[in-house]
């Protein structure tokens, strides 16, 4: 039975099978080309894009230079220590030099070096010196990287104008964060070929994209007037046990900083280094602490300005018209609104006096009639003219805005205490801005600190420009402010900040914090030189001095000083040369 | 006269004189070449270990091989028995504690002192492909009846696909065990329509799987394949892994290929590349020319195997020939299609090349039974040669008597 013979149809169905087979291979071979030849680009891009594991290479971010090209903000190289656990030969090496050089304890060093991972960092922020010595040990599987850590030469000094960078360094505050965009630059990209566990493989080599540096930022601070403006602010804080000291310096021409101060400040290179009773705290209000220490009160926080926005008051009064210098002013002491009787600070009164003495004695009533005659709605009108409802537009994260009356709120009480400074709440910056521009001819100005960007040859990329306003006052009123505003400092409440040679023209203020009667004040002097035509301006604010706390002396002594020096620093020249 | 012909003594070992050059040549070629590419493809992970155990499997295989050929097939008459209970039983034991898990598959057996596990799947598709070809040949002419055909398939494969199924939940070994059958029974029978009929069906049955799975979750782990099958890289992370980073070796590869030894995608990134996917890391490092060529000597081996089959003398002997044919042929043409994702994924490995010990020592004992089934051939028509000269000379010498 099993001697069956091999039948012709037996033959024929194996050659149909193989026709079969061969057909199937065939339509197998086409799928092949399509794969392997006609989807081969996107395949292969898509393998390669599973192979290629990217480390990006840190660009060095741009510095920051004062307008003499002082550097304030640079950069250090530092090393990042790490092992690879796959490719150490001699860990027992590895953790003694590791533990000895980076000082670190044995424990936790064998602890990293024993982990089977691709990487593992041992040390990061590690000195150049420190880095280059290790990597002289040439120990298998120990990987020195360089990177670049923000440093800032002068620790303290412009802490709350320049802000610091994070971990990434990646600006967190101040004209970090805000020419983030210049400053940091493009990293670059190192692309090599790992298996799927991450391991990566030698032979393959790397690909790399090299890292675009950032642009250095110059700013119109002048690290030497910071530095002396600083030194003051200091001296008069710790002299008068104050909260602290803020000083402002700038170009009224043009809105350029000079010096931009708030004692106390931070050190830059430890921004978060807090105090020993402060580590007690928890996170969020150890982050509370940190925030205000950064705080920069020129800009962000408002203070009722007092005294000094006479100034304002009396451009209003003057490009209206409704008053004159001569205008003549009785002050018996206090004055009658409504049904309010508001006090001057001289009880007995000034008595008789034309209004350039009205601003020299700083005489309230005074003040409060120019306010009444010009009325709610032309008050809030020079208000908004003079730009004090806007933001200053300077060139920092966080500036805060005007709190002011609004125009259905105000009657002609609220009217009279805005006029001589208080119940309202403006910037420092807003402050010294518009006085500026009310004394600069009437050009309202946008108070900044960046220049330009430069690359690594010098060469300038980025000016930057700013908006200005002509016409906020006539050059005619802003010329007959001057001049009043200097008979304040030459013969009036301002005396101590006279500057022996040189014009100078300013207003004081003392201002009751809220709330009234708690016997905290704010004793400020806006000051600037020469009073004819000025070159700079300044701003001092004594936030609650202790003992005597009246601007004109306590605040005002302090520009003095600073004019003695800054103005021919500065080049500018007295009425003697 | 003619008896005494026949009854000439034939030594055996001349029978590996009348082995078929081409076969012996190609398979020769495909372990050699899956000898380098089981190295290329595992070295990363598994240094030479794999290597030096494939290279053993392949050598003890020649050995079983060339003692086919010199046993012969003719004695499978006699021990098929003995080849189908091995297989029952071996499979059986799978469940027991014998059974070796890997893979997150239990379908392996360890015999306590053999240095190996044993794939008993791979022995049942030997004794599949003896016992068919001998059913083939008690049916005679019942072969033309598809219900008793069925019947047959049924009792042939059908202890062996259950137990592939239920203890080694093994889906593809069963497709290729019915595969083997199915090919087998249609190759004896003169019939066409039936055999058109029940393919049609199981097309049929294949297209509302899909749908089902690809509409409802009730296909489980196997309708999870369907969707993935039909979008690889979707399902990139879980089923439609090992499918898209094969198709990334492919593309990689390209026409020309990276050269032997410069895979990535071996580099773990496609998990045990010396399997069932060994293919695409061979279309990876030599390309569309790579691919092409082990094809073309696949073709090649199975058209010789077609050829030896058309040859043979006796049914039984042609049938082994075809079940072997249908065996290679399936495999090839599964596993390239599964790693060129133009069907859903299942685990069948390349034949000879991919990294297996008990498949690719069974599958040498299959060719050695092709050999020998060509050997017969050789010898049965040396014999009628023989015969008829020795007819041819007698007549001569009578026919100056004519």
């Amino acid at each position: 039975m099993l001697e069956v013979p091999n039948r012709l149809h037996h033959r024929k169905k194996i050659m149909i099978v193989l026709i079969g087979v061969l057909v199937i291979f065939s339509a197998l071979a086409g799928r092949l080309v399509y794969l392997a030849a006609w989807c081969a680009e996107y395949y292969a891009a898509q393998a390669q894009e599973l192979h290629e594991r990217e480390r990006s290479i840190k660009a060095a971010r741009g510095r920051i230079l004062d307008r003499n090209g002082v550097v304030l903000a640079d950069n250090k190289t530092v090393c990042t220590v790490s092992v690879i656990y796959s490719q150490i030969q001699d860990p027992e090496r590895v953790v003694s030099v590791l533990s000895e050089e980076l000082s670190l304890p044995r424990e936790y060093v064998a602890k990293q070096v024993g982990k089977f991972s691709s990487r593992e960092k041992i040390k990061s922020n590690v000195s150049k010196s420190i880095g280059d010595r290790i990597r002289e040990y040439d120990l298998a599987g120990v990987k020195v990287d360089e990177d670049y850590k923000r440093y800032y030469p002068y620790q303290e000094l412009a802490s709350k104008v320049l802000g610091f960078t994070g971990g990434d360094n990646q600006g967190i505050l101040g004209l970090e964060v805000k020419y983030e965009q210049f400053l940091q630059g493009t990293p670059g990209l190192i692309l090599t070929v790992t298996d799927a566990k991450g391991i990566e493989i030698e032979a393959a080599g790397e690909r790399r994209v090299e890292p675009k540096n950032g642009l250095d930022l110059t700013i119109s601070m002048d690290a030497n007037i910071q530095a002396y403006a600083t030194m003051l602010a200091k001296q008069v804080c710790e002299s008068k046990e104050a909260e602290g000291v803020s000083i402002l310096v700038m170009n009224p021409q043009n809105g350029e900083i000079y010096a931009c101060v708030d004692i106390p400040e931070y050190n830059l290179n430890e921004p978060f280094a807090l105090s020993e009773e402060a580590q007690s705290l928890d996170s969020k209000a150890k982050q509370e602490l940190l925030n205000g220490i950064w705080r920069n009160r020129c800009i962000s926080d408002t203070y009722e300005p007092g005294s000094t926005f006479k100034i304002i008051t009396a451009s209003a009064g003057l490009e209206d018209g409704c008053i004159t210098p001569s205008s003549v002013f009785f002050c018996p002491g206090s004055i009658k609104v409504d049904d309010r009787i508001i006090r001057c600070h001289k009880r007995t009164g000034h008595g008789s006096q034309d209004f350039t003495h009205c601003m020299m004695n700083s005489c309230n009533p005074a003040l409060i009639s120019v306010g009444l005659r010009l009325g709610v709605d032309k008050y809030l009108q020079y208000f908004e003219q003079f730009g004090l409802k806007d933001k200053t537009g300077i060139d920092l994260p966080g500036e805060a805005g005007t709190i002011m009356h609004s125009k259905e709120n105000m009657g002609n009480v609220e009217l009279a205490t805005v006029a001589f400074g208080q119940s309202f709440q403006v910037t420092p910056i807003q402050l010294l801005t518009t006085v500026s521009s009310l004394i600069n001819g009437g050009r309202r100005i946008t108070p900044h600190f960046g220049l330009h960007t430069s690359d690594e040859t010098d060469a300038v990329i980025d000016t930057f420009a700013y908006p200005e306003r002509d016409g906020i006052v006539s050059e005619e009123t802003s010329a007959t402010l001057r001049g009043i505003l200097e008979k304040v400092v030459s013969e009036g409440s301002g005396r101590n900040g006279q500057v022996a040679g040189f014009r100078v023209g300013g207003k004081t203020a003392t201002s009751q914090t809220l709330p009234r009667g708690s016997g905290r004040y704010i004793s400020s002097f806006i000051g600037f030189a020469p009073a004819d035509d000025p070159q700079v301006i300044a701003i001092a604010i004594i936030h609650t001095p202790k003992g005597i706390y009246y601007g004109g002396q306590v605040a005002a002594p302090v520009i003095r000083q600073l004019y003695e020096n800054i103005l021919p620093y500065l080049g500018i020249e007295g009425y003697n040369q | 006269m003619a008896k005494k012909v026949k009854a000439k003594p034939v030594s055996r070992w001349s029978r590996f004189k009348n082995m078929d050059v081409l076969v012996l040549i190609t398979v020769f070629f495909l372990n050699v070449f899956g000898l380098v590419m089981i190295y290329s493809a595992s070295s990363y992970s598994n240094s030479t270990s794999l290597l030096i155990k494939q290279a053993i499997a392949v050598g003890g295989g020649i050995v079983l091989m060339l003692g086919t050929v010199f046993v012969g097939h003719t004695i499978l008459k006699k021990l098929w028995w003995l080849i189908y209970g091995v297989a029952v039983i071996f499979l059986a034991l799978v469940k027991t504690s014998l059974g070796v898990e890997s893979h997150g598959a239990r379908r392996w057996i360890h015999f306590p002192g053999i240095p190996f596990n044993i794939q008993p799947a791979e022995i049942a598709k030997i004794a599949v492909i003896i016992t068919t070809a001998l059913m083939i040949c008690w049916m005679g002419n019942e072969i033309r009846n598809i219900w008793k055909v069925m019947i047959a398939c049924g009792i042939l494969a059908g202890p062996l696909a259950l137990e592939i199924i239920l203890f080694t939940k093994n889906m593809s070994t069963t497709i290729i065990l019915c595969g083997i059958v199915g090919l087998m029974f249609f190759l004896a029978s003169p019939c066409y329509k039936d055999y058109l009929i029940i393919a049609g069906i199981a097309v049929g049955l294949a297209a509302v799987f899909i749908l089902i799975s690809l509409f409802t979750d009730w296909a489980g782990f196997r309708g999870s394949r369907i969707t993935a099958w039909l979008n690889p890289e979707e399902y990139g992370q879980e089923t439609g892994y090992q499918t898209k980073q094969a198709l990334y070796a492919i593309g990689s590869g390209g026409i020309g290929g990276k050269g032997l030894g410069q895979s990535m995608q071996k580099l773990n990134y496609l998990p045990e590349a010396q399997n069932d996917m060994i293919f695409s890391i061979i279309c990876e490092e030599w390309g569309l020319f790579g691919a092409f060529t082990i094809m073309f000597v696949f073709a090649v081996l199975i058209w010789r195997i077609a050829l030896i089959a058309m040859r043979a003398k006796s049914l039984f002997s042609s049938m082994l020939a075809c079940g072997v044919l249908a065996h290679i042929a399936l495999q090839v043409i599964l596993n390239i299609a599964v790693v060129t994702n133009s069907v859903p994924n299942t685990g069948v490995s390349l034949p000879f090349i991919s990294y297996g010990g008990s498949s690719v020592l069974c599958l040498l004992i299959e060719i050695g039974i092709v050999l020998s089934v060509n050997c017969e051939t050789k010898e049965k028509n040396r014999d009628e040669i023989e015969r008829r000269t020795k007819e041819y000379d007698d007549g001569n010498r009578t026919m100056p008597n004519t």
